[in-house]
């Protein structure tokens, strides 16, 4: 009965889950509600976070496959493994992986998961631009941006108690829809708030990664000069702040960012990695 | 004879690629100085008004060396947008999508770039992918490989506070 109610309330809930409705009076349910209040609010475990990205992983890997080339992702990985290296959660079991889209998008993953589309590889000019890109994702991941916002879309829509079966029950309705959702984020975006934060924390990890600092101001230019409605640009418009608004906001960033310009940007090195 | 021209050809070559580079149209966000060299405390060539259109070079750190009318030398890059205003961007138009739908008579997935891949609909509707997803695991660097990685390309990790 109880996961009948749970399938039910899964069901009937949208991906805009602020219009969430309850299907029908349930008095145990919301006996259960009640109780999980207190322990709703409680952060995700570290073990849970990674377990919940490595299923979030799994589906964005459904949309769209690695490219099929071992010494790009391995590349990639190195630089992004090294980044990692430069922050508070060094340890994390960090993956990163180039998808094979056209689409130029980049995504974190709870738990040290991070994705870089081909498309936006594409437009890259040297190895400091991606550290940029992946710094500014690493971030996300340091942040918890993804976690939270989680978090916070399941107890909306599902109540604290089902956000609880869900992270006990790895395969399990609850869990499976609390992942569709977990997946389906990465269309909504997160706000911007957390958008802007990763851009300015970024630069100071690809800086402390001894790259040009500008890698990552540089893309959004890149971005900027791209026609907004070509359609490989749709989703990351979507879910981000516009590139102008993002270069403005790093104008306080400008004294960090001058200090570690003149760091290597390794154009060669990323051409011979990226371009084979 | 034949070989050495080849040679000196190739000797040149890099030199001669700068210039085949486009330079691309910009516009100043805000009036900025035109610094002989990359730097603040370089000399000025002439004050640019705001929203000067320049031609862009090079980027050199926070640099980016600019035309403008006459004059040649560098602004913050920062302060610049690429295009011009009212002028069709690089990419595709997105119409460009409609008329390739109109062509083949289907959603266009064989010729165009937006119809798979990463959009909102095939997230909404992805499947998991576990073999992928452990492939992926395999290609994973530990932390002493990645810090020879860097070593390799002289990036030394340094102490940089986090903004406030």
């Amino acid at each position: 009965m109880r996961n009948l109610a749970f399938v039910l309330v899964f069901v009937f809930s949208t991906p805009v889950y602020a219009q969430f409705r309850l299907p029908s009076l349930d008095i145990n349910k919301l006996v259960d509600t009640v109780k999980s209040v207190g322990k709703a609010v409680q952060e995700i475990p570290e073990p849970e976070e990674i377990e919940i990205g490595q299923d979030v992983a799994s589906r964005l890997l459904g949309a769209a496959p690695l490219v099929p080339n071992p010494g790009l992702q391995r590349y990639v990985n190195h630089v992004g493994r090294w980044l990692a290296a430069q922050t508070e959660r060094p340890d994390l079991p960090w993956r990163f992986g180039v998808l094979d889209a056209p689409q130029l998008n980049a995504f974190a993953v709870p738990g040290g998961t991070i994705f870089i589309t081909r498309g936006l590889l594409e437009r890259m000019k040297s190895e400091a631009e991606l550290a940029g890109v992946l710094a500014h994702e690493i971030v996300h991941v340091l942040k918890k941006h993804h976690l939270k916002a989680i978090q916070k879309g399941a107890q909306t829509a599902l109540a604290g108690d089902a956000l609880g079966a869900a992270l006990k029950d790895r395969g399990g309705a609850a869990r499976d829809k609390l992942i569709a959702f977990g997946t389906e984020m990465y269309s909504r975006g997160l706000d911007k708030s957390d958008e802007l934060e990763a851009d300015r924390v970024g630069v100071v990890i690809a800086a402390r990664g001894g790259y040009d600092a500008y890698g990552l101001p540089s893309v959004l230019q890149t971005l900027q000069a791209m026609n907004a409605q070509d359609s490989g640009l749709a989703l990351m418009f979507k879910t981000h702040p516009a590139p102008a608004e993002r270069l403005g906001a790093l104008d306080r960033m400008q004294a960090t960012l001058d200090a570690y310009a003149a760091q290597p940007q390794l154009v060669e090195r990323f051409a011979a990695s990226v371009r084979k | 004879m034949r070989i050495l021209l080849l040679l000196l050809l190739l000797a040149v070559a890099p030199l001669l690629l700068p210039l085949l580079a486009a330079a691309e149209p910009a516009t100043l966000i805000r009036a900025t100085e035109l610094k002989k060299e990359p730097a603040t405390d370089a000399a000025t060539l002439a004050r640019l008004p705001e929203n000067a259109a320049v031609e862009t070079l090079e980027r050199r750190g926070g640099w980016m060396r600019v035309k403008s009318g006459g004059d040649e030398g560098w602004v913050r890059m920062l302060a610049l947008r690429f295009g011009v205003p009212g002028a069709v961007k690089q990419g595709d138009t997105g119409i460009s999508q409609l008329f390739n739908v109109a062509r083949t008579g289907t959603s266009g997935a064989q010729v165009t770039t937006g119809a798979r891949g990463l959009d909102a609909e095939q997230l909404a509707n992805a499947q998991p992918n576990p073999a992928e997803l452990a492939k992926m695991a395999g290609f994973a660097a530990d932390a002493d490989a990645a810090a020879s990685f860097a070593a390799k390309g002289k990036l030394s990790a340094t102490a940089v506070d986090y903004p406030k």
